[in-house]
């Protein structure tokens, strides 16, 4: 069974396809990293999940059921756009009404219980109004995990943090997939981050899905390189072009790609004349994936 | 919470009407706007009874608005047409002033973006219809009732005349009273349809609220000599009908009206937020 089981969804704003007849499945208990430029549709999905927007047609399944099921919508919890806190109560009083909301029977107990989570403990008291961006995701966060949600959808939770809100929120999130088994829809513009958590990946464009992997797939088609550095760059990227058909220059550092033996590099260049000062052994990221994969499309 | 198993079990009915309407008294009593507005609708009342009393600069007193306490809160026969500002100045003033107040409380709902937890949790958008239908009719009775002793304790100071039919007035307030459910799911089904727009929703309200169109309608109709009655089956002409001469047919008339037209906007408010992106 899958968490989310999207098909042929489609939604427009006058005229124009936000999302078009996109398709998506995120396994049960996966960190689901949604990837996509800005205005690509990710929002726009969210919402449509969430039941915050109509679609135009397609169909919807949370946990193998129809997404407006109130069984199964009562088990979403989501974070889009913002905590939706009502700024001049404190964080406590808007837990609670979320609490009251979905029926809890220990509402204090389960509001220190996801206040303990999200590191918000000693905050309660505090005005959601008087609280930093951090803390207000984090409070958002800690909304949508009230009750015993299944699965969370946060649009771009990490956004705007800093490196320790960034660090916090990451350890929140595998915390709660890891000991809560919630699956976890996540769209992120900071691909770094995304990268270190997501256990798969759908990348969106122009409304539609162009590609779903899991983390092990999109280790796999990740490419490999030596990276290296020479004094006469020029003179050992011709000499490196001659033998190895994917060498590019990078921020000074010559890129050799899907060779992984370092030794064989450095005896081609020293045979050539051209002294190494460094090298290593790298894989490309899921941002320059990303960028890779985007330039291609735009090139079709 | 534990580790997740992936049972699905639907709320009742029961269920999530009670989760939907606690969030919705939650709020009313946490917030100010509720008690400011209960101490708008005591002051009004007041304050139209005592400047009425106060002499004019040049030391003449003005012609009092009221010769009865009782007409503070309703008018002593149906007024559909309003020929002095004493006709309007009584209990149905808390219509108009509960139109700004319902349009305040649920155009933070959107402002805030809390009612998108609302509608993730909720897939049937009736529920937040009936439930915002329902705590608004209660803060516009709580208007009611503060009216009620505002607009009394001023007209006791200032000393009118107490004489009154008791049961007439017992059921002139529980018809306004009554007429607060229908009151309010107006103001609730056209703050749905202008939600992405608060100053029209409170603008809305406020048009609604005087009762412009149904004081139009019976200057038509006395014009043409057309009988008035049918002006009670709307909201304002209703509540107009709730006066010092009401009797139990009145209050029944109330009951109808109010009931019927709560269903009418609850069924097109639904409608709307079904058919409609909420968010």
């Amino acid at each position: 069974m899958n968490a989310i089981e999207i098909r042929g969804l489609s939604k427009s704003f006058r005229g124009m396809y936000a999302v078009d007849h996109l398709n998506m499945t995120v396994p049960v208990g996966a960190i689901y990293g949604f990837i996509g430029e800005n205005g690509s549709g990710k929002s726009t999905t969210e919402k449509l999940i969430c039941g915050h927007l109509v679609p135009d047609g397609g169909e919807i399944r949370l946990f193998g059921r129809d997404y407006t099921e109130p069984g199964v919508r009562v088990r979403v919890g989501a974070l889009i756009e913002n905590a939706g806190c009502f700024p001049g109560s404190s964080v406590y009083q808007n837990l609670m009404m979320q609490a009251i909301n979905l029926n809890l029977k220990n509402r204090d107990e389960e509001i220190h219980r996801v206040l303990k989570i999200v590191r918000m403990e000693e905050h309660a008291a505090l005005k959601f109004k008087k609280c930093s961006l951090g803390m207000k995701q984090r409070i958002g966060i800690a909304m949508a995990l009230l009750g015993d949600p299944a699965l969370l959808i946060l649009d771009e939770p990490i956004n705007g943090l800093d490196t320790d809100g960034m660090r916090i929120m990451r350890e929140i999130l595998v915390d709660i997939t890891q000991n809560y088994g919630c699956t976890v829809l996540i769209s992120s513009h900071i691909l770094g981050e995304l990268e270190k958590i997501a256990t798969h990946y759908g990348i969106i464009r122009r409304g539609k899905m162009i590609m779903e992997l899991s983390a092990r797939e999109m280790d796999n088609r990740a490419q490999v390189f030596v990276s290296l550095k020479t004094r006469d760059t020029e003179g050992a990227k011709a000499a490196l072009s001659a033998k190895y058909p994917g060498v590019r220059e990078e921020d000074g550092y010559l890129r050799v790609y899907d060779v992984d033996d370092t030794a064989s590099v450095v005896d081609y260049l020293m045979k050539n004349g051209h002294a190494v000062s460094e090298i290593q052994k790298n894989k490309i990221g899921l941002e320059e994936y990303y960028v890779e994969l985007m330039s291609q499309k735009e090139d079709e | 919470m534990m580790k997740n198993d992936l049972k699905f079990r639907s709320p009742t009915f029961a269920e999530r009407i009670r989760g939907m309407l606690g969030v919705d008294f939650y709020r009313l009593f946490h917030t100010p706007v509720f008690y400011i507005f209960l101490a708008i609708s005591a002051i009004i009342p007041a304050m139209v009874s005592a400047m009425t009393m106060m002499p004019d600069p040049e030391g003449n007193t003005m012609e009092p608005l009221y010769s009865n306490v009782w007409q503070i809160v309703a008018a002593s026969e149906p007024l559909y047409v309003i020929k002095s500002i004493a006709d309007y100045a009584n209990m149905n003033m808390v219509f108009i002033f509960g139109g700004i107040m319902v349009s305040i409380f649920i155009g933070h709902d959107y402002k805030s973006g809390y009612v998108k937890q609302l509608f993730t949790t909720h897939a049937k958008k009736q529920d937040y219809m009936m439930s915002k239908t329902v705590v608004c009719a209660f803060a516009m009775a709580c208007m009611c009732i503060s009216y009620l002793i505002g607009g009394t304790a001023a007209g006791l100071l200032v000393g009118y005349e107490t004489d009154v039919n008791v049961g007439s007035l017992l059921i002139a307030i529980l018809g306004k009273i009554v007429m607060s459910l229908g009151w309010a799911s107006l103001y609730t089904f056209l703050n749905i349809i202008f939600r992405r727009y608060f100053g029209i929703s409170i603008a809305s309200s406020f048009f609604f609220g005087t009762g412009i169109l149904i004081i139009g309608a019976a200057a038509v109709v006395e014009n043409l000599s057309l009988p008035a009655s049918f002006l009670n089956l709307f909201l304002y002409g209703s509540s107009v009908n709730a006066c010092l001469a009401s009797n139990i047919w009145t209050l029944l008339i109330c009951i109808g009206v109010s009931l019927g037209w709560t269903l009418v906007y609850n069924l097109l408010g639904t409608r709307l937020l079904y058919k409609s992106d909420v968010y």
